[in-house]
């Protein structure tokens, strides 16, 4: 499964595409089962002056509900952990708990085409 | 402290109005992302993982209380109400939203700051020594040098592109507090038998995927060629350094493929052909930019203070302070005092904005208006009274900033690491939490001694974790977050890249093993050692026997 995610050009906050709409909350992704359809929203999402850098993560079924596979993209849905009353974890909530419970790592799978190095 | 003249008034006040016009270009949509994004990290803007971080250039370190207060004010209306003081004695802000950034810039220019030379391929903001200014061992004040490089360096049109980006470090002491060895140049300031003041020039060094200590390429450089023979280097570098290969592409690269004695023939022969004088700074100019740095106003004080004495011996929790974060100052009856923003389970390097006004207050009551920022990631006043540093420590203490652990296991370098960075592998912070957690009683860490663990998220190394005696980098192995440590670094002026100790370690088994170390150096230590001297003596084996023994 697959979500579409990026950062908002106004003030960086991380979004989450669904349906035509961006949205700030995990929880309120858009979850795509087949890859046509993931393309077909990355196509559809190309809003330059709204957003910057979209790009499609994994997503797994965990306890409750739903979490980005990667542990990058969680920290990305949830927010810094030195600093738990910043971010979108502050707001608590059901999707947050269950990105905050759930198991298993794979960081690089997270984001693709994506080069780590410093510019 | 270096004050604006008209120049630079214009030049960050048009680079500001320049950028605000960039941004309302990019938020219209008249250039696209491919084409903002060099020109906002031009100006110290970057994308992070949960907003815009914006990384302000604190020149060599120096700060005044004005600017701290600003700085505090600008966490304040913009930020979470905090600011992360970063491993080139810069200020970053990790909540910044774009739209905000052209008010930010201009608050930062009322007060004599930008966001330039913070990013890009360009000669970086310059690193100092901390103590400049306040400290016997200097020859010299580097800030005067650090302050001519930054006025040439500044938007220089033939050094603005380079191969990649360019740090240079001046120091005046031996004692190393700026990690001269591990930067594109390191500059150390030193007397001649006969009375002259040159610099050691130092090429070549550098953390990140292909650590170097740089080797040296001029004994004695006379001060008075400084520029001329900067811009030889620079030169060299921008003929020769890769541009193809962004791995390959720093200094150190050209400069240890070369070697280190065909490098340096080259700058010379480079240096022969340029019009020294055209570029070298007069004497007068010189004169003019000392002049900024100027003695301070100290009064004749008795060497020791009876009311710190007194003081001290009232006060356990002020003689550790002593002990740890007081330093010898050149003029009697004062005191250089580190603040430590380490205090175990915090984040190194964060200061809220209640915090930073403190320090501001402190700075312009007890410091003759002067605060410096250290690379590794604290906060100094360099001019105290000791008749006035239990009143300082009384106001750090009620701050939470009198932890008393300067250059202790638990005064962690970390970078931002996974929970900012959009490069990072892997959290850097938690970890340092951890440590510092375990280590987090006083006597235990004192009795260990110096001890310098740091750690970065991932290769890049801004977590200086290559020169840590304890170093540790996260990697991501399969997936997962891992944690390699190193051994035996040091960015002092004894400096060395550490050695593997061995297998990566899960991040919950980081702080364990940190603890073994602890106990095997408290083991072998002989009289005087520190962690780094008995490394160096014994090597790696019971280090790694005592970790990977319970690691199975």
């Amino acid at each position: 499964m697959k979500a579409l995610t990026a950062n908002r050009l106004l003030d960086g906050e991380v979004v989450f595409w669904n349906a035509g709409d961006w949205k700030t909350r995990f929880g309120e992704a858009q979850l795509f089962e087949g890859e046509e359809a993931a393309q077909a929203a990355v196509a559809e999402a190309n809003q330059p002056t709204v957003i910057v850098e979209p790009y499609l993560i994994d997503v797994a079924a965990e306890e409750g509900g739903f979490a980005p596979v990667a542990f990058r993209e969680r920290i990305r849905a949830l927010g810094p952990q030195n600093h738990p009353q910043h971010g979108k974890q502050a707001e608590g909530g059901h999707d947050i708990e269950v990105i905050q419970h759930a198991h298993g790592v794979a960081r690089s799978a997270g984001r693709h085409n994506l080069i780590k190095l410093k510019k | 402290m270096y004050r604006y003249d008209a120049i630079d008034k214009a030049f960050v006040a048009d680079r500001t109005a320049e950028f605000a016009g960039q941004v309302a270009r990019r938020l219209s949509g008249e250039i696209t992302e491919d084409q903002f994004k060099p020109l906002r990290l031009m100006n110290g803007l970057y994308l992070q993982l949960h907003a815009y971080m914006l990384r302000v250039a604190v020149p060599y370190g120096t700060l005044s209380p004005v600017q701290l207060r600003q700085l505090a004010s600008i966490a304040r209306t913009y930020d979470k109400g905090y600011g992360h003081f970063t491993t080139r004695q810069n200020i970053q802000f990790h909540w910044i939203k774009l739209a905000d950034t052209p008010a930010i810039l201009n608050e930062l220019a009322e007060v004599e700051m930008h966001a330039l030379q913070t990013s890009g391929n360009c000669i970086r903001n310059i690193t100092s020594d901390p103590r400049a200014g306040a400290t016997a061992e200097e020859v010299d004040d580097p800030r005067v040098w650090s302050e001519v490089i930054r006025q040439w360096s500044a938007i220089h049109p033939e050094f603005s592109f380079l191969p990649r980006k360019f740090k240079i470090a001046v120091t005046a002491a031996p004692k190393d507090r700026t990690a001269a060895k591990l930067h594109d140049i390191g500059l150390i300031l030193r007397r001649a038998r006969d009375g002259s003041l040159g610099f050691e020039v130092i090429a070549g060094g550098g953390m990140g995927r292909t650590p170097y200590v740089g080797p040296t390429i001029r004994q004695h450089l006379p001060v008075g060629s400084l520029l001329s023979y900067l811009e030889a280097i620079l030169r060299v570098y921008n003929r020769h350094g890769r541009r193809d290969n962004i791995y390959k592409a720093r200094i150190k690269i050209l400069v240890a493929q070369l070697g280190a004695e065909e490098f340096a023939r080259q700058v010379e022969a480079e240096w022969e052909q340029i019009d020294q004088p055209s570029v070298d700074l007069p004497d007068t100019e010189l004169a003019r930019v000392r002049g900024f740095f100027d003695t301070p106003a100290f009064v004749s004080l008795p060497p020791k203070s009876e009311a710190f004495e007194a003081a001290k011996a009232a006060d356990p929790a002020l003689a550790r302070f002593a002990r740890n974060n007081v330093h010898p100052h050149k003029q009697p009856g004062y005191a250089i005092v580190d603040i430590s923003l380490k205090a175990p389970g915090e984040t190194p390097g964060d200061a809220t904005a209640e915090q930073m006004d403190v320090v501001a207050d402190l700075g312009e009551r007890y410091s003759l208006g002067e605060i410096r920022v250290t690379h590794e990631q604290n906060l100094v006043l360099p001019h105290v009274r000791l008749d006035d540093v239990a009143a300082v420590f009384a106001a750090l203490k009620a701050a939470g900033l009198a932890t008393a652990n300067i250059n202790l296991v638990s005064d962690i370098i970390a970078c931002p690491g996974l929970d900012y960075c959009a490069l990072a592998n892997a959290r850097a912070i938690p970890i340092a939490q951890d440590i510092a957690l375990k280590f987090a009683e006083p006597e235990k860490a004192e009795l260990i001694g110096e001890l310098k663990i740091k750690i970065s998220g991932c290769i890049n190394a801004c977590g200086h974790h290559h020169v840590g005696h304890i170093g540790i980098l996260g990697v991501d192995k399969k997936g997962e977050e891992f944690y390699q440590l190193t051994l035996g670094g040091s960015a002092a002026e004894d400096a060395e890249v550490g050695k593997i100790l061995g297998p990566g370690l899960p991040a919950n088994k980081v702080a364990d093993a940190v603890d073994q170390l602890v106990d095997v150096y408290l083991r072998e230590r002989k009289d005087g050692e520190r962690f780094l001297d008995t490394y160096r003596r014994t090597g790696l084996t019971p280090f790694k026997e005592a970790v990977y023994a319970e690691a199975h």
